[in-house]
């Protein structure tokens, strides 16, 4: 059955057909032939086609058997590594069907694991290397402690341009009867961020409302998406009343599953147009800046996103 | 030995009591208004050794008023408790024209004597004699009741410097010798607790070569919002660094305690600092996890004290309702609320290949597209999932 979900509908099922990664999608190809793949490494942006390339990787090695040689696992959706370890001491237990003489499991968002638990994984991989492969995907493969990279063919995922998305785009219009306007089509992608799959979910989206998809449509729905209550937060924090905004935060962070980052990238946009003076806006955005470093160094969000929340206070003051 | 200096020493008039004056002049205007208070019950509430049991016996030798006492274990049965109240709270005094009832410590009660703390709020309402209670930890759950129905009037730690001028004077009229040093090391280790210092300096005074007693640090238990106070009300001080080791709670969820409460104290430039100093130490509560490497914890103390502490300009009077800390709380009755959500996003994740996380992130956009009937289907979602949808 073809789903009626865009993002896998439209999901590219051939090498040839993977938009964007060519130099990788050729070296992926040449090992698959030799049907003797080593531990791969995906690393890059979200929406980039790593999942695609590990599931075209897989059919293309097992043919109609893929589902009974492939296991596809979340890093950042397994409750710890030993469940990780549990799953893929089940799952190796038996020898692969078919010509192919191992299994292959997907290992998507290894970098939520902590440096502890790829160690751990690492000693995983060890023991089943006769009879499974990994193909690992990471955003940032920097996060991916070497020992494992060093086990690993490494293969770096570019952000897709703009042509690539919008070429995506077009032969989806084509199929499901659609008229998207070019100013759309920019908005989509700035929307997007280069995430091919955000750019096809906000497609799906808007055309449940139309199928003609205008700017304007597009423009509300990417913004229903956004925390647009960050502003209220901001303000509330700018007239000086703190206790406020804090409230308004965490309901925000909560009622709409917001991280963090999302929180920061939203601010850090917003600041512009605040009614501060430039002065403050640069050293407000520099204060900004240090925050999102805190986060991503794994940081409490709400607690570091308050204390930004204080320097906003004392930003109303004109400090 | 003689008499215990703690009994000796012990003010009998309101001359004679230090470093209290507002509470003096609480309960003497409670007193006076008597019977027309709107609350018939006074709760002196404060560490141990400040002068709550002191108060309530001087401000009825003032006043001229008999006192009637109770304790804790009188109240853990109600009709021994009746036995005993009942007659005082009705019969007025043979020899004196007032009667002033003090239960002393209400907060030694346990659980196990709700029934007794109940009938204590049934007397306190009809009674016609005003009702002085003292509590170290007005704030623990089962005071809750007592806390609305009574006027509240807090203790404070005495001063230091007070304790020293009072060891001394002590040690004058007793004609005994103890070194300035040893003195100043009973005051400061006494913590504010008046009673502590009197002990130890008459256990000091007994011993034959005083200076070279060793001082056990006495270890004292403080809550939570006394810890609160020491760090907002006062001027930072070396104490603070070993604060929270006295509080019986664990340092993450200080961190908890503190986040909620700074905003109660501090506003403007005092507000940023100190919550740039909340962010440090979360930071290097991070660094911790991520090394390994316990020592940072040093640091993560002492921004939490010290440094929250220095980020004020003057130090703030008056009484802070503090608030207990709803993070967690909201944060499990969000879970509670958006449970559908949570299965809605799992099995869509499932069927697209990304993480729970995402789709979680992408939800309004996700949710969009599943206003289809058929991608329904495909996702095989429930009824509950479809109600949720559909709100």
């Amino acid at each position: 059955m073809i789903s009626k979900i865009w993002t896998e509908k439209f999901r590219p099922t051939k090498f040839e057909d993977v938009l964007g990664q060519e130099h990788i999608v050729k070296r992926v190809q040449a090992l698959t032939n030799s049907l003797n793949i080593p531990h791969l490494m995906f690393a890059g942006p979200a929406g980039t086609g790593k999942s695609t390339l590990a599931l075209i990787t897989v059919k293309d090695l097992f043919g109609e058997t893929w589902r009974d040689n492939y296991l596809e696992l979340n890093a950042s959706d397994e409750r710890g590594i030993n469940i990780v370890r549990e799953k893929v001491k089940n799952f190796a237990r038996t020898k692969s069907l078919g010509n192919v003489p191992f299994k292959v499991i997907f290992l998507d968002e290894a970098d939520a694991l902590t440096p502890e638990a790829q160690q751990a994984l690492r000693r995983t991989m060890e023991n089943y290397s006769t009879t499974c492969r990994f193909i690992l995907s990471c955003n940032y493969s920097s996060k991916i402690i070497d020992p494992i990279q060093s086990r690993c063919a490494i293969f770096r995922f570019k952000l897709l341009e703009k042509k690539d998305v919008e070429d995506v785009l077009k032969k989806i219009a084509i199929e499901e009867k659609l008229t998207i306007s070019p100013e759309a089509m920019e908005i989509i992608y700035e929307g997007s961020e280069g995430d091919c799959r955000r750019a096809i979910n906000i497609i799906q989206s808007t055309s449940s409302i139309s199928p003609t998809i205008t700017s304007e449509l597009v423009s509300t729905i990417i913004s229903n998406a956004k925390p647009k209550d960050i502003k209220v937060v901001l303000d509330y924090a700018l007239s000086g009343d703190f206790q406020k905004a804090r409230e308004k935060l965490l309901d925000v962070m909560l009622k709409e599953s917001i991280s963090g980052q999302d929180v920061i990238k939203a601010i850090q946009k917003e600041i512009w147009n605040l009614p501060i003076e430039p002065e403050i806006k640069v050293k407000i955005t520099e204060k900004t800046g240090e925050i999102e470093f805190r986060i991503t160094e794994g940081s409490d969000p709400f607690i570091q996103l308050e204390s930004l929340l204080a320097s906003f206070v004392l930003a109303g003051l004109g400090k | 030995m003689g008499k215990n200096w703690v009994e000796k020493y012990r003010p009998k008039r309101f001359s004679e009591i230090k470093g209290q004056e507002l509470a003096v002049e609480k309960i003497t205007e409670f007193i006076d208004k008597f019977p027309k208070n709107k609350k018939k019950a006074i709760v002196l509430h404060g560490p141990p050794g400040v002068g709550k049991t002191t108060l309530a016996h001087v401000i009825s030798l003032e006043k001229n008023s008999e006192i009637f006492e109770l304790n804790a274990s009188d109240l853990r049965n109600k009709k021994k408790l009746q036995a005993i109240l009942r007659p005082a709270m009705e019969q007025r005094s043979l020899l004196k024209e007032k009667k002033i009832i003090l239960v002393d410590e209400v907060d030694g009660i346990s659980v196990a004597d709700w029934g007794g703390l109940a009938e204590l709020m049934s007397l306190i309402e009809k009674t016609n004699f005003p009702v002085i209670i003292t509590a170290n930890d007005i704030w623990s759950q089962k005071l809750n009741v007592l806390r609305k129905k009574s006027e509240l009037i807090q203790l404070k730690e005495i001063n230091y410097n007070l304790i020293k001028d009072i060891l001394i004077q002590v040690l004058r009229s007793e004609n005994k010798f103890i070194d300035n040093d040893t003195i100043t090391k009973i005051s400061i280790r006494a913590k504010g607790d008046m009673r502590a210092a009197l002990n130890d300096l008459q256990t000091v005074a007994g011993l034959e070569t005083p200076s070279e007693m060793v001082l056990d640090e006495r270890n004292k238990e403080i809550d939570i919002f006394n810890a609160m106070r020491l760090i907002f009300k006062n001027k930072p001080t070396n104490d603070l660094l070993s604060l929270f080791d006295s509080v019986k709670m664990s340092l993450d969820d200080i961190i908890l305690w503190m986040e909620e409460n700074i905003s109660a104290e501090y506003s403007g430039e005092e507000l940023a600092k100190a919550f740039e100093m909340l962010s440090k130490v979360d930071v290097f509560k991070g660094r911790i996890y991520k090394q390994q490497y316990w020592r940072f914890m040093v640091y993560e103390n002492i921004f939490l004290s010290y440094g929250i502490s220095a980020a004020k300009k003057d130090i703030k009077t008056g009484f802070t309702n503090y608030q207990k800390p709803t993070r967690k709380l909201k944060i499990w009755l969000n879970n509670q609320r958006s449970k559908k959500k949570k299965t809605i996003a799992e099995k869509y994740a499932k069927h697209v290949h990304v993480s729970q996380k995402r789709a979680m992130n992408e939800f309004p956009i996700i949710k969009q597209i599943l206003t289809s009937n058929d991608i329904r289907k495909e996702l095989r979602l429930d009824e509950e999932e479809i109600a949720y949808l559909e709100k």
